[in-house]
């Protein structure tokens, strides 16, 4: 039986119960994968928390004990063990665009990213703990006699998520407990089962325990109006966090109204900006191309992180071209060394972008292209100062490098739809930090760092979702004299 | 028989102007002989001279076309028409782009200055002025224009060509002879322009109508611009990203905006003058009417709303394609036209812009590719050809044999299938055919960010509505 044969099972998952009907088949994405899953329409009205009040329950648990919940969930997720989270790597080696190798990877290490430190201060930067466990003083105010107390306050929050790596469903379930919030998951059709194994084992290890309690998973096709007029609806639903390109968001936009906030996680693309220093000497260079190449290689360019047009400082008459070309030719032969957990030859390569390679290196003599044979990823170095025409559909493991005679031109590419920018050397970053903010980049990192997102598991690009998942509800106090003064 | 058989053999450009029914009477035997030995010819005729292929069969390896399979690898990639940098328009580098097309053609290019040349329609004017050229675009619907260097020698036979199958197509002279006896035109579009439905035009009005009083154009005065559709190319293409934000209008559109948008002001008046003559001038004559289906059905709904019916005469012919494009049309916009028009005599034909020549629809609904183009099917994953087997469904790619300038091999985005090999079309025609529908590729390719690859007037339109709204 060959895997697209399969048919798979996503149950429904509703405050702790499981439904396993599989009533209706869905199509898939990549792998021509079908599953089946329980009729959404029948169970449409306990979906979302219609009762307020019902979010109480999460207010007798401690942060210390969110973050034991959370620790204990994550040694239960153990790849070897968990025949859940075997099931969500099984389905997404079919549907990924990720190799097996790097999958396995991600699954081995999901429960890692459970660790007590690590939540803790994901919470104590984007909300800080006091206010999520407790009300904080204000201080004093212009007026004196006016004092005030605010509280962070979970929300009753549509989570419609990304299916391009499992970490999306484990950070779903990580900001959703830390801030007590109520959340029901739209599952990805790219990846149904992860954050199922998710809900699965947190039902397995306390079925009645509140966070358990305030977490729902459910299939239905994006775009179901019946299903999605019935759950954005401002009387169960506050704040609906949507992942997603363009339509996804644009067709949610249309059940906004007040009482409902969207916070948009949009795709974004990242970029690099290599300085003239890194062709000081070879041994730089060497070092710069192992570098970039973990930028673009690392996930095989799935994620909104992975570098795509680099722009090199190297100049642009005929020494400053041979210099970029170099680099290029380094960071291909880089690329390839990549270890296989992290980066491989892509499993479906993207054929109109195979195509457009093709062509350039045919019929241009503007390009100048390293690899792109097959299946295992390209450079293609530009012989001028612009990146290729289809720069926003680089993908698969090929990257664009841009000589350039300054920075500038670099600088000015930047712009609100640029995620993560790369650097070298860290005295240019530290020139250009403030600049690349203006023009709307939201990450800036040392080049080759563009992957290991430790500072931004909260703030994710600039949005600061956890933080807008709160309700940042205020308690104020005035003085009777003052009031009555007013009075008179 | 063996004389139309022979002529083909020893030049595959002849087939434009021989009977276009005789071309389904040849056998599987002949057909093979005239695919092998044309594109033999056309290979080692157009490889010294064209050197994109030049490269593509060095890196290939392959020297000769010893068996049909070895074609397979050199057919270019359909990106390679337009694999100019777009920074060539936006930094007015038309002295490269000529060198870039140079590449693609055997036509002399090398006394062209267009190093002072601002627009892509300045262009495209100065190669037809100065060279033997008559370059095609594409409509760009994907953010780009593709560039055919077809000739003038080629629009000419294109234009006869077509003649010819309106002629034949459903038996020897069972069509009006249109060379031998003109033909008035109706052609709701534009007058002018170097796209693929404007491009004839004046061989067209010279050829058929025999002047421009027998001929009759939606837009008499007006363009299709090259700058127009790129822009509209790129605005669909922004906007379908949600970017159109940060879209960079070229220079030379900003200036010579005023001109453009007076179209826009007077497409009212032209509309109401192109019904009007329509009936007066033509109102049931027999005429030579064509258009893309989509086009057709917006000019039909206008004339019903106008109170128009039946408006030209029984012996009136229509040539069309280009399936519904994107658009929603109700379900009954086949009838809507012919309610219209007033005749029933349609050619609908599939074609592809680098090719000459047209696969045309047959009474059993199927598309009958013609000897002179060598078709392949593609595994859309591997690229590699799939066995010659009726009912085969893969991804169109093939040799026409007829341009003898540039190579006119190349692999498409539509995804088709193909019969005829083993058993032929139940209509009695020997040779392949396309059995619909005909899907593009990238609408399944591209999941959520699929861009709509909607009809080219429409992005045009798009684009000057765009030009519009920016405050002056």
């Amino acid at each position: 039986m060959s895997p697209t044969d399969e048919s798979f099972r996503v149950p429904l998952i509703i405050r702790g119960r499981i439904i396993d009907e599989p009533q209706v088949e869905h199509g898939g994405r990549r792998g021509g994968i079908t599953f089946r899953a329980p009729d959404i329409a029948k169970h449409v009205g306990l979906l979302t928390l219609r009762t307020p009040s019902l979010m109480a329950d999460l207010y007798s648990v401690s942060f210390e004990g969110i973050l034991d919940y959370l620790v204990e969930l994550g040694a239960r997720l153990d790849l070897e063990r968990n025949p859940h989270v075997q099931q969500a790597l099984h389905l997404s080696c079919i549907t990924s665009g990720l190799s097996e190798s790097i999958l396995r990877h991600h699954y081995a290490h999901l429960g890692a990213l459970f660790d007590r430190r690590e939540m803790r201060a994901m919470a104590e930067r984007s909300c800080g703990i006091e206010y999520l466990e407790g009300w904080v003083d204000q201080g004093p105010s212009l007026f004196g006699g006016l004092t005030a107390r605010t509280r962070a306050f979970g929300a009753r929050c549509v989570h419609v998520i990304a299916g391009n790596a499992p970490i999306v469903s484990a950070l779903t379930v990580i900001r959703n407990a830390l801030t007590r919030s109520d959340a029901l998951v739209k599952l990805p059709s790219n990846d149904p089962l992860t954050a199922v194994a998710l809900a699965r084992t947190m039902v397995e290890m306390a079925p009645e325990h509140p966070l358990t309690r305030h977490l729902s998973v459910a299939y239905w096709k994006g775009g179901d109006e019946k299903v999605e007029a019935a759950i954005y609806d401002p009387r169960g639903v506050e704040k609906i966090i949507a992942w997603g390109g363009f339509d996804s968001v644009k067709h949610i936009t249309r059940y906004l109204q007040p009482g409902i906030d969207l916070i948009t996680q949009d795709p974004k693309l990242s970029g690099t900006i290599i300085g003239k220093e890194a062709f000081a000497d070879e041994a730089t260079l060497h070092s710069v191309a192992r570098r970039l190449a973990l930028d673009i290689g690392a996930q095989n360019q799935e994620g909104c992180v992975s570098a795509r047009v680099i722009y090199a400082e190297s100049g642009t008459n005929a020494a400053g071209i041979a210099r970029a070309n170099r680099l290029g030719e380094l960071t291909f032969g880089a690329m390839q060394r990549l270890p296989t957990w992290l980066s491989t030859p892509h499993k479906a390569f993207d054929l109109s972008l195979k195509a457009e390679i093709d062509a350039l290196r045919l019929g241009s003599e503007e390009y100048k292209v390293f690899g792109g044979r097959s299946n295992e990823g390209a450079i293609i170095v530009s012989q001028e100062d612009s990146p290729v025409d289809f720069s926003r559909s680089l993908a698969c493991r090929v990257g664009n490098i841009v000589p350039i005679d300054s920075f500038e031109t670099a600088v000015r590419s930047v712009n609100s739809y640029t995620q993560t920018i790369g650097i070298f050397p860290e005295s240019l970053k530290a020139t250009l930090r403030d600049r690349l903010a203006f023009q709307g980049a939201q990450r800036i990192v040392s080049l080759g760092a563009a992957s290991t997102m430790q500072h931004n598991m909260e703030k994710q690009d600039a949005i600061e979702p956890v933080r807008r998942m709160c309700k940042w509800v205020t308690e104020e106090s005035a003085e009777a004299q003052l009031l009555e003064a007013l009075a008179t | 028989m063996g004389d139309y058989f022979e002529r083909l053999l020893g030049d595959p450009t002849s087939f434009h102007d021989a009977p276009y029914d005789e071309a389904f009477r040849l056998r599987r035997d002949q057909i093979d002989r005239l695919q092998l030995e044309g594109a033999r010819r056309r290979f080692a005729q157009l490889r010294p001279a064209v050197s994109v292929l030049d490269r593509l069969a060095a890196e290939q390896g392959i020297e000769s076309i010893e068996a049909i399979e070895d074609l397979a690898p050199l057919l270019f990639p359909h990106t390679v028409y337009k694999s100019y940098p777009i920074s060539y328009l936006e930094r007015s580098r038309f002295d490269k782009l000529t060198r870039w097309l140079a590449g693609l053609t055997t036509t002399d290019l090398s006394h062209v200055d267009a190093s002072k040349v601002a627009s892509i329609d300045d262009w495209i004017d100065l190669l037809e002025a100065q060279t033997a050229l008559m370059v095609q675009h594409t409509s760009g619907t994907t953010g780009k224009l593709s560039f055919i260097p077809r000739t003038k020698a080629q629009w000419r036979e294109t234009i006869v060509h077509s003649a010819l199958i309106i002629r034949d197509w459903w038996g020897r002279n069972s069509g009006p002879d249109i060379l031998r006896d003109g033909m008035p035109i109706i052609i709701p579009g534009y007058r002018y322009g170097a796209g693929a439905t404007q491009r004839g035009n004046s061989i067209q009005v010279e050829l058929y109508a025999r002047g421009e009083e027998n001929a009759l154009f939606l837009y008499p005065r007006a363009r299709f611009s090259a700058d127009v559709a790129s822009l509209g190319g790129r605005l669909r293409a922004a906007e379908a990203r949600g970017e159109a934000g940060i879209l960079q209008i070229p220079p030379i559109l900003l200036e010579r905006r005023e001109a453009l948008l007076e179209l826009e002001r007077t497409r009212p008046e032209d509309l109401r003058h192109f019904f009007s003559e329509a009936q007066r001038r033509f109102g049931g004559c027999d005429v030579y009417v064509t258009a893309m289906w989509a086009v057709l059905y917006d000019w039909a709904q206008e004339g019903l709303d106008r109170g128009l019916r039946n408006v030209f005469g029984k012996g009136s012919v229509l040539l069309t394609g280009g399936g519904k494009k994107g658009k929603a049309l109700p379900d009954d916009w086949r009838e809507r036209v012919l309610e219209f028009i007033g005749f029933d005599n349609i050619y609908e034909m599939y074609a592809t812009s680098e090719m000459m020549g047209l696969c045309m629809m047959c009474e059993r609904g199927n598309y009958h590719i013609p000897p002179i183009i060598v078709p392949f099917l593609l595994d859309p994953a591997s690229g590699r050809p799939l066995p010659r087997r009726d009912g085969t469904t893969g991804r169109f790619a093939g040799l026409d044999l007829m341009p003898n300038t540039y190579w006119a091999g190349l692999v498409t985005g539509d995804e088709i299938t193909l019969s005829g090999w083993e058993t032929p079309c139940a209509c009695g025609r020997t040779g392949t055919h396309v059995v619909p529908p005909v899907r593009r590729y990238s609408e399944q390719e591209g999941g959520d960010d699929r861009i709509v690859c909607a009809g080219a007037p429409e992005a045009h339109d798009r684009a000057l509505e765009f030009l519009a709204e920016l405050s002056t």
